[in-house]
């Protein structure tokens, strides 16, 4: 749910520490948390009406068009008929919902959440107190999902289909893996209820097509292939691809736009070129994805590509709104591959920047990078930039893209081309603000941001009036007034006072600005990626822009994108998911745990985008680098044991350890070596790849026994054993167990409902959710759960000596 | 008639050596040129001529007849009236009434050709005219018909041309050779229109065609010479290669000498100075040509193509796509410019040499002073090995190859400063060389500077190397100040350390380098004492050269301070402690401990320069320049143009 309509009220109560509320208070650390019992009590009729009617106003202000008239005819949520309902759904969703809001404010407050579940067993006899449930305010996006699943009623099943038109957005697309594997593995109805408000968003949202598009391809991959090509799965994403749910209504719209109302200058001479380059370029992409035999995935996605593309083809007048970015997405991946044919990562490297200086010349198009969070224009790959990730025999790259934000991607027009040295006007030497030669000066110039505002101006030049013979001298300004006399004047030493500088501040000068930069790491051909993860993230923005043509526009953004070709990120998808639900967990219950998930674009079974994580590198690297231990590049960082930056990179170290910790034990995360874990630039560690969770680990290795990654180094940083900040630690992994199971079920369901139809190794076997379930303890005591915690710390400290210690599988499989 | 084809050449061959197998054509036109009116003889004359094939007009045979016709007559008239203004060759040729009108029909004419999607023969004929036409006389602005081929501009056919991948792969190279000759036209006197038309072409796929073409002579150059230096390595595969190398390359009896193409150049030069964004195109990568083409393909050195066969290269790049050969390394127009220029800059000692290595620096000097170039010269992600060629010297062995780091292109192009400052100190002393040499490396610092971008440069190597210069420059004061002002090039030496000096800080790489620069100084102190005694003697006596030596005496002044505030410390340090002969380790100590009671001298406008301006300074090297091309361009013309029956087999057989 997460919207801050309803939710404050309820919850306020429960996070703060107070004595007040019935509930075990085991011992002083442990009275944060209360078990969710006896929230209900605490709801304030009133707030609860307020909240209602906030409801409701923002449905009228969703759907301000439609006039509601249709009042009083009443829901009948005994009536099965989806069919039916379906209709009324796309139709007139509004009324419906508008209905019930009148008669929240009576319901609310008389029905529990878990009551209303013990009710549903009696089936139609309680219908009343389900309903009374579905219009309550607590009744959030997660109850909507459970209740789909688990609901066997169709009539449950659409009306939960209706009510999801009234969720927020943004709640409901968290939720976009579960709902589309539902709609593709499971009975008609459950589909049937999906499906209208899919279609709907569809329509109104460009990037949620190709969101529904991927994973629909994705998650119908597992299926054999007989049963997929005839699948619902593949008839929705065949719909969405046939560009048949573009709004009607926008053709009409477009003649009326204004041409770029966001470029400042785009000179219009310069867009004969583009104006068709978003299907015509990109079309002739698609000849350079050739087909891999050793892959069937792909080579099945290739070819419904590829026959779509003949319909681009064929209805070249209007082409597909979604052609341009499928092309964009396909060229990325097909570079991935032909990197992989490559042996060494300085070819590698050298190859990527090569293949996107060519990519750069279709740019700007209507594409957009979906793992973005704002609507935007791709206009820029800076090819330089990008480096090849380290992986043995794939080759996963990270490259950054210069956007434009734009409010709304389809109507608001592709920004103009502007030429890659259109730059040099706004920040050529010549025009640098430094002329005079004091080092107050030049200390200073450097940081100042050019000023842009003149740049229409500063390319008037373009006129070819003033391009007299000698064209590079139209530039010349001041500063070259100077240097007319500068280099025989140099040594005149009369008429100006001499100014004396003291060589010792030059060298130091010039130590201490090297210090100042956080320890940039140096250049390994082996690992190119290093040296550019490890430049500060604003500070590579900085760069960028100032190198960019479009860098002066002021809706100018970077974004990054790791690209990889050849991995299926489905599980990475699905740990995102229980990260950022735990996150929220965590959040909402007050325990300051970090975790940082990251945005994943599942574009195939076996490709897809992640959103980097910015101002971090391994802890391999960081290691191989420095040649320091972990604690000792802490003190490098962020200085010595007692100052601030420390104690606080320290404290993050902290904080973020236990989360992680946490949820490697939760989702038996594997394959923990210091290369899949992160170390950021504030001290927080973020673990990366969630190839081998749940039921899944690596062959030949043996299974880690230990709960989690727990190193001496790790706790060297922590103060050692004894120190305070190591009992913090163990705190916070108390406290997180405690309000994860507190919420378990919204963490299982996400992963419940993903098993659905799946034949992902994290799902091998047929006991994943049960061992999912009994990790979260339900049964154990406040105590008995701080006990299970040290010995898991205990565990992972000893492992690191031993290896063989078992005592946590005699914990996790005895004690339940 | 003799003198004709032996000036002209154009029907030497079928004239001379093919006597019984003559053409009715060249039968006539023989007798047009005779001494006598060939109509006296036979009234009959012209008619007999003009109805002696009678072909439609648009027949190809007609217009290529038409185009060999127009390019013989226009050489042979030229050839005949040397002396004659041009005002009188137009008038000879057209009448001064219907010149205008002819040129613009002609002019029209070979537009639509080029345009057209015809023979590419016809082409190739068409271009070979105007070449024919901009080159008849030696200097260029003299020619005065060419004002007609300024009013009717062929512009947007060369671009065309060089738009096209097919195109530009058969016609490219003459396009190019064209373009930088018509732009050349009048340079300084009047508006030429091709100047302000290739200053505003913003087309990248024409920017990268001309690129392309540019980059493949160059290469091309570059692998025959190191084809000829293997060979001349390696005598086992000489004797072999020789004979064939010595078919296609004509003076195959020098040691190691590729003539070099001055015309190529000329067009890079004209592209990175005046069309801002040609300058995108240097850093277009594209894969390694040479390694793309096959090795069977001897071309000219001179590539004027014979008509109807392939190009001197065979360009297998595409601009848009890539081959997926893994063994390909990805190039630039850039790097192959910097191979090129390491060749071309080896030795300077004939003329032809002297002028490129002189054109080489001055691109390069245009590319320092640019701020998109710089910024992709010191980019850090964009690393290459460049394979710079060294000469091969007593005292040093050639550098291995394949250890040769991946670095910043600014890297490549301060080695080669290096690399010349080293290898060009001899009696006949390339000063001017040497001063833009200087400028660019000054350049490049400037940009550092400004831009913060801390280079891991070997310095020390540069250091090292302008210290020797000076050491030179003082040994040969006496025979080099018969010829040249050496306190200029002293003086922008000793600046160029007092930019390290001063600004070092914000450039140098480490803490470390900083010190390095002392211990250089410290170690070399003989040179600068040696130095600052010669200018000041200079100075103080009222020669010639007192008041440039009196600046190098001022700019001195604080590696004076340098030299005198550690020597003194270096020396008790070592009586202190024993030590006859201090190690570097020892000395840097010293340094770094005495840096506090130092105290410099900010010295004004280190960091400014004068840009490049070629008008003021560079108008006659660029005459000189262009006439030479020009006769060369003239005479390679004349030679391929023979194999035009090929041409006419072609069409005959079409028809």
């Amino acid at each position: 749910m997460g919207d801050t309509i309803v939710e404050p009220a309820p919850l306020k109560p429960t996070s703060e520490p107070a004595p007040g509320p019935p509930g075990n208070n085991g011992g002083s650390l442990l009275s944060v948390i209360t078990e969710g019992v006896g929230e209900l009590s605490v709801i304030d009729p009133e707030v609860a009406q307020k909240a209602c009617q906030e409801v409701l106003e923002k449905v009228k202000l969703l759907h301000g068009g439609v006039a509601i008239s249709s009042r009083g005819t009443p829901l009948e949520l005994v009536n099965g008929d989806g069919v039916d309902s379906e209709i009324r759904c796309l139709d007139d969703p509004p009324a419906q919902i508008r209905e019930e809001e009148d008669e929240m404010g009576a319901t609310v407050a008389s029905g529990t959440a878990k009551g209303a579940r013990r009710r549903r067993q009696n089936n139609s006899a309680k219908q009343s107190w389900l309903l009374r449930l579905f219009e309550s305010k607590l009744f959030d996006i997660s109850m909507a999902i459970s209740y789909l699943y688990n609901s066997k009623e169709p009539g449950v099943q659409a009306y939960i289909g209706n009510r999801l038109f009234c969720f927020r957005n943004e709640d409901v697309d968290f939720y976009l893996p579960q709902l589309l594997n539902m709609y593709i593995h499971m009975d008609e109805d459950v589909g049937d209820a999906i499906k209208p408000y899919i279609v709907h968003r569809c329509r109104q949202s460009i990037n949620f097509s190709l969101q529904c598009a991927l994973l629909l391809g994705a998650y119908s991959s597992d299926m054999h292939i007989s049963t997929q090509r005839h699948s619902r799965g593949t008839k929705l994403r065949k719909l969405i691809l046939s560009d048949e749910l573009k709004p009607a209504h926008r053709k009409r719209e477009l003649p009326s736009l204004s041409p770029a109302p966001d470029t400042g200058l785009s000179p219009s001479k310069r867009t004969h070129q583009r104006s068709k380059s978003d299907a015509t370029a990109s079309i002739s992409l698609s000849s350079n994805l050739k087909r891999t035999a050793s892959n069937p995935k792909v080579e099945n996605e290739d070819e419904e590509l590829s026959s779509s593309t003949e319909s681009i083809d064929n209805s070249f007048s209007s082409p597909v709104r979604l052609a341009p970015e499928r092309e964009f997405i396909k060229s990325l991946m097909a570079i991935g591959k032909r990197l992989a044919t490559l042996p060494t990562k300085e070819q590698k490297t050298q190859r990527l920047i090569s293949e996107l200086s060519l990519l750069n010349h279709k740019l700007p198009a209507r594409v957009w990078l979906p793992t973005a969070g704002f609507d935007h224009h791709v206009v820029r790959v800076p090819h330089t930039q990008a480096v090849v990730l380290n992986s043995k025999d794939k080759a996963p790259y990270l490259i950054y893209v210069e956007v434009l934000e734009c409010e709304n991607f389809d109507t608001t027009s592709v920004p103009a081309r502007i030429p890659e040295n259109r730059i040099r006007s706004t920040r050529s030497v010549e025009n640098l603000p430094e002329c005079g030669i004091t080092h107050e000066q030049r200390a200073g110039s450097f940081s100042t941001v050019p000023n842009y505002d003149n740049d229409d101006e500063a390319w008037s030049v373009d006129d070819i009036g003033e391009l007299q013979v000698e064209l590079p001298e139209v530039h010349t300004n001041s500063c070259d007034n100077i240097s007319q006399f500068s280099v025989d004047s140099i040594t005149s030493q009369e008429s100006k006072e001499p100014v004396f500088i003291a060589a010792g501040d030059i060298r130091r000068r010039l130590s201490e600005q090297l210090a100042h930069t956080p320890t940039a790491f140096k250049r390994d051909p082996e690992d190119p990626s290093a040296v550019a993860l490890k430049e500060p993230w604003q500070e590579k923005v900085r760069r960028i822009r100032e190198g960019s043509p479009y860098g002066h526009l002021p809706n100018w953004r970077l974004l990054s994108v790791i690209v990889k070709c050849g991995d299926d990120l489905r599980q990475e998808l699905l740990a995102f998911q229980v990260l950022k639900q735990l996150q929220s967990i965590w959040e909402q219950e007050r325990v300051p745990l970090w975790i940082k998930p990251y945005k994943i674009l599942v574009i195939s079974a076996d490709s897809g985008m992640i959103e980097p994580v910015v101002n971090a590198v391994s802890i391999h690297q960081v290691k191989k680098q420095s040649q320091l231990s972990l604690l000792d590049y802490f003190l490098q960082e962020h200085g010595s044991y007692t100052t601030e930056a420390f104690l606080s990179a320290q404290r993050n170290f902290v904080q973020s350890c236990a989360g992680y910790c946490l949820v490697c034990y939760l989702l038996q995360v594997k394959d923990r070596h210091n290369g899949n874990i992160l170390l950021d630039a504030e001290g927080h560690i973020i673990h990366i790849d969630f190839g081998f969770i749940l039921s899944s680990s690596p062959r030949n290795l043996g299974f880690e026994t230990s709960a989690f990654k727990l190193t001496t180094e790790f706790v060297d940083v922590m103060g050692g054993l004894d120190g305070d900040m190591f009992n913090y630690y163990k705190m916070l992994m108390l406290q997180g167990l405690i309000a994860a199971r507190k919420h378990m079920d919204k963490v299982v369901q996400i992963v419940e409902i993903m098993q659905q139809g799946s034949q992902l190794p994290c799902f091998h076997g047929s006991s994943t959710i049960r061992n999912l379930k009994e990790r979260f303890h339900m049964s154990m005591t406040e105590e008995q759960l701080q006990l299970l915690v040290e010995q898991m710390v205990d565990g992972s400290m000893r492992s690191i000596t031993t290896k063989l210690y078992d005592g946590f599988q005699y914990l996790t499989n005895g004690i339940m | 008639m003799a003198q004709v084809e032996k000036r002209g050449g154009l029907l030497r061959k079928s004239s001379a050596s093919k006597k019984p197998l003559k053409e009715k054509v060249v039968l006539m036109y023989d007798e047009i040129f005779m001494t006598e009116d060939p109509s006296k003889c036979s009234p009959r004359f012209w008619e007999e001529l003009f109805l002696m094939k009678a072909l439609g007009e648009e027949h190809p045979i007609r217009v290529v007849n038409a185009l060999q016709t127009l390019c013989a007559l226009i050489r042979g008239v030229h050839q005949k009236n040397k002396s004659t203004s041009g005002f009188d060759i137009i008038n000879m040729l057209m009448g001064f009434d219907k010149a205008e009108l002819c040129m613009k029909n002609l002019m029209e004419s070979l537009d639509s050709l080029l345009c057209a999607e015809g023979s590419e023969s016809l082409k190739s004929l068409c271009l070979k005219l105007l070449l024919c036409l901009v080159t008849v006389t030696d200097n260029i602005s003299q020619n005065t018909i060419l004002e007609y081929v300024m009013i009717n501009s062929i512009f947007e056919a060369i671009l065309q041309i060089l738009s096209h991948p097919p195109s530009r792969r058969e016609h490219g190279y003459d396009a190019v050779v064209l373009l930088a000759l018509l732009v050349n036209y009048r340079k300084y006197e009047s508006v030429n229109p091709y100047i302000v038309k290739l200053s505003i072409v913003d087309d990248e796929a024409t920017l990268n065609g001309m690129g392309l073409v540019i980059a493949q002579a160059l290469s091309e150059y570059n692998r025959q010479y190191k084809d000829k230096e293997e060979e001349h390595q390696s005598g086992f595969f000489s004797a072999l290669t020789n004979m064939v190398g010595s078919m296609f390359i004509a003076d195959a009896h020098e040691k190691i000498s590729v003539q070099t193409n001055e015309a190529i150049l000329l067009a890079l030069y004209e592209a990175v100075h005046l069309n801002r964004n040609f300058i995108t195109v240097l850093a277009q990568s594209h894969p390694e040509m040479g390694l793309v083409t096959t090795p069977v393909s001897p071309a000219p050195t001179t590539p004027a193509t014979p008509l109807g066969t392939t190009p001197p290269s065979s360009d297998v790049i595409s601009s848009v796509e890539l081959p997926l050969d893994a063994d390909v390394q990805t190039s630039n127009l850039l790097i192959t410019f910097l191979k090129y220029s390491s060749i071309v800059m080896q030795d300077t000692k004939d003329e032809h040499r002297l002028h490129s290595g002189k054109l080489c620096l001055i691109i390069l000097t245009c590319i320092a002073e640019d701020q998109y170039a710089n910024a992709f010269l010191h980019d850090d992600n964009m690393n290459f090995r460049v394979n710079l060629h060294r000469m091969p010297m007593r005292h040093r062995k050639k550098a291995a190859d394949k250890n040769l780091p991946c670095r910043p292109l600014v890297c490549a192009v301060l080695d080669l400063m290096v690399e010349f400052i080293v290898t060009h100190m001899m009696k006949e002393f390339p000063m001017d060389l040497y001063v833009r040499c200087i400028q660019v490396v000054h350049k490049l610092l400037c940009y550092q500077k400004k831009c913060r971008v801390r280079l891991h440069y070997t310095w020390r190597e540069l250091w090292s190397a302008l210290i020797n210069l000076l050491k030179f420059l003082m040994s040969n004061e006496t025979v080099l100040l018969a010829k040249h002002n050496i306190f200029t090039l002293a003086l922008m030496i000793v600046n160029l350390f007092n930019m390290f000096i001063t600004y070092g800080d914000t450039f140098l790489p480490t803490p470390s380098s900083y010190d390095e620069l002392y211990y250089e100084i410290i170690r070399m102190h003989q040179s600068f004492d040696n130095l600052y005694s010669m200018v000041l003697r200079l100075s103080t006596n009222a020669g010639q050269w007192k008041e440039a030596a009196s600046k190098v005496t001022h700019a001195l002044v604080n590696i004076r301070a340098i030299i005198n505030h550690f020597n003194p410390k270096i020396e008790s340090y070592a009586a202190v402690n024993h030590i006859s002969q201090l190690s570097e380790e020892q000395v840097l100590e010293v340094v770094r401990a005495n840096y506090d009671t130092l105290t410099l001298k900010l010295q004004d406008g280190l960091d400014q320069y004068e840009r490049y301006s070629e008008q003021h300074k560079e108008a006659a090297f660029f005459k000189e320049l262009v006439r030479s091309i020009s006769t060369n361009v003239r005479r390679n013309l004349a030679f391929h143009t023979l194999s035009q029956e090929v041409l006419l087999k072609e069409f005959s057989t079409i028809s």
